[in-house]
């Protein structure tokens, strides 16, 4: 016999105990993970290749503030600038339900220099360039509506007052979110009865280094007038974006505390019970010569092993959905990047590591104090 | 460590068993405190015990012999007086040294077995010796050999549960061996087995003193228990009568 085993035999001595500790170690270990996936998927940004020389421009009151059109040529003048094109959300229904795809109206041919990133056929893009009512539609979408070139799209608008009917000249891959819709900003002008009004503007730089001389100039240029603008690079606008999700970030944070502390209350509570019920069997260990600190190691280790089990069963086990289960699709892809980090794998770890450690502090600290003959008379 | 002074020749407890004395306890003590209320569960004893001697230790529930047997054995302190086990005062280690002590000198056998219901008789016997560095053949071997002495070599592989209770109790009188000590204490270790399982392990005992030199402690109500020891001391109220 090896002391080891000695422990496990110990841990596992009521299986049916053990294995529902286990198992609540492993559910809450799997939720808290979840959450901390959730969370990161609400709050990541999405970076690309060309996400460092790119700027975002908006109306400087809010999101839903539109801007001029006649503010282009003046941003184009700005040195740095390379292509300037229109950013607007149409967000509209497809197929008579909400979607999970955003639409959006832009300049094709600036588009296509700017978002560097899609990869989409020559002569398709030479189609959405040529086409007013053209759309590129990216992989995931076209996948989901099982949607093809040449195909008839016929988007209901909600934010805006008017449909959109487009025909797909297109699909683009190799975005970070390969879910959105492009369109011809000039259909969106002229269904809403002359245009005039953009929601953002989309802007290529030359070099990452010319990013911040060129959002300190587009502000400048527009400051003092009837729409003021704030210019920022992408990362910064997306995580204004995620700025929005904040209040859920916390209640995300404020489940996953109480996940784990109902798990170390918990877990507690049954090493406790574990212990206590064999009182007498550690006082013999005493009166045969075994030390507290050996009676602890014999405690943390029954303790540690349960968590580490869970842990396995529990972050081994997210982890394994997230990777080897398609779950993204699972999700209608709302979930575009559902993945378990090192990091994540490393807190759940901790987790379980604390949750082993804290659960068998009260016990072993009640038989350090106990004395042998104190724990023989008690359960005699 | 402190060591003990020669014995007081024809000190009236000394005893014929030998003449090296293995415990001698003095002016020991003990007064425990419930609520508002002193209980002198000892008072001023003092007693040799020589080697190889089969002391057994009589006297009326609360006579303080229990207590005195765990006070000699290290696992209870006395209020005062000293117990030397073999020229150490047990009475002024601290619990780490107790408890290496212990684990070197003292085999002990319970009235209710205590063995760890998880483990075999074989890994029950192998206990103690986890705490010793000896290589797991040779721990094997000396298990192999408590367990031949007790006679349950053939049940080594099983849990207690699948053992009777004389079984049982000499599964731990074996794990009391495995280390070799040179004391054994047993608390009523026939309390709880029929005449014929207790006569077994009285004479299990009975071998371990005369053949192998033990010197073995064992507190008793029962006379005929008594009659296999080779000197019977009576507590009462916590003083020694004759």
């Amino acid at each position: 016999m090896t002391t080891l085993g000695f422990i496990a035999k110990n841990a596992l001595r009521n299986k049916r105990r053990a294995i529902l500790s286990v198992g609540s170690v492993a559910a809450s270990l799997f939720l808290f993970i979840i959450l901390q996936v959730g969370v990161r998927e609400l709050t990541l940004p999405v970076e690309d290749v060309g996400s460092a020389s790119r700027v975002i421009a908006r109306n400087r009151i809010s999101l839903g503030q539109l801007l001029p059109a006649k503010q282009k040529p003046t941003i184009e003048r700005i040195p740095g600038v390379e292509v300037v094109s229109p950013f607007t959300w149409f967000g509209g229904k497809f197929r008579g339900e909400e979607v999970m795809f955003a639409q959006f109206a832009v300049d094709p041919d600036a588009f296509l220099k700017i978002s560097v990133d899609a990869h989409i056929p020559a002569e398709q893009a030479q189609a959405f360039t040529a086409d007013r009512r053209a759309c590129i539609v990216g992989k995931d979408t076209a996948a989901k509506y099982k949607l093809k070139v040449g195909d008839r799209m016929m988007i209901e608008g909600t934010y805006w007052p008017f449909d959109l009917e487009l025909h797909v000249a297109g699909i683009y891959s190799g975005t970070p979110d390969d879910r959105n819709i492009f369109f011809n900003h000039k259909y969106l002008d002229e269904a809403s009865g002359g245009g005039g009004q953009v929601g953002t503007w989309w802007i290529k730089v030359r070099s990452p280094e010319e990013v911040g001389p060129v959002t300190s100039a587009i502000d400048k240029a527009f400051m003092n007038t009837s729409a003021e603008v704030r210019a920022e690079t992408e990362r910064a606008f997306q995580l204004g974006f995620i700025s929005m999700w904040g209040n859920i970030k916390t209640l995300i944070s404020a489940i996953s505390s109480v996940v784990v502390f109902t798990l170390i209350l918990v877990s507690a509570s049954t090493m406790s019970m574990a212990i206590r019920e064999r009182f007498r069997e550690l006082a013999v260990l005493k009166a045969l010569g075994f030390r507290r600190r050996e009676l602890f190691g014999f405690i943390l280790a029954e303790s540690f092993g349960l968590s580490a089990l869970g842990a396995m069963l529990g972050v081994g086990g997210c982890w394994a959905l997230l990777t080897f289960v398609p779950a993204t699709t699972l999700t209608g892809n709302f979930f575009p990047t559902l993945e378990v980090t090192p990091r994540m794998l490393g807190l759940g770890s901790l987790v379980a590591a604390a949750l082993g450690i804290i659960s068998s502090l009260a016990p072993a600290i009640s038989v350090a104090r106990m004395s042998v003959v104190e724990g023989l008379k008690t359960l005699d | 460590m402190d060591t003990i002074a020669a014995p007081a020749v024809g000190h009236p407890l000394a005893s014929s068993a030998s003449s090296e004395i293995v415990v001698a306890v003095r002016d020991l003590s003990k007064i425990y405190r419930q609520g508002e209320i002193n209980v002198t569960a000892l008072n001023n004893i003092s007693l040799d015990i020589h080697k190889a001697e089969f002391l057994t230790l009589m006297g009326p529930s609360g006579s303080g012999k229990s207590t005195l047997l765990h006070i000699i054995a290290g696992i209870d302190r006395p209020t005062k007086g000293e117990c030397h086990v073999q020229g150490v005062d047990v009475t002024r280690l601290n619990e780490s040294q107790l408890a290496d002590w212990r684990n070197q000198n003292v085999g002990f056998v319970f009235q209710t077995f205590n063995l760890i219901p998880v483990l075999t008789a074989f890994e029950n016997v192998e206990l103690p010796l986890l705490l010793t560095k000896l290589p797991s053949r040779r721990r094997k071997e000396q298990v192999k050999v408590a367990l031949d002495l007790v006679g349950l070599s053939a049940r080594g592989h099983h849990l207690p549960k699948q053992l009777s209770g004389g079984q049982e109790q000499r599964v731990a009188i074996a794990r009391a061996l495995v280390t070799d000590p040179s004391l054994i204490v047993a608390d009523e270790p026939t309390g709880n087995l029929d005449s014929v399982s207790a006569n077994e392990v009285l004479g299990i005992l009975q071998a371990l003193c005369r053949d192998a030199g033990k010197t073995v402690i064992m507190v008793t109500h029962d006379p005929k228990a008594a009659a296999f020891g080779t000197r019977s001391i009576h507590l009462e109220k916590g003083e020694l009568v004759e």
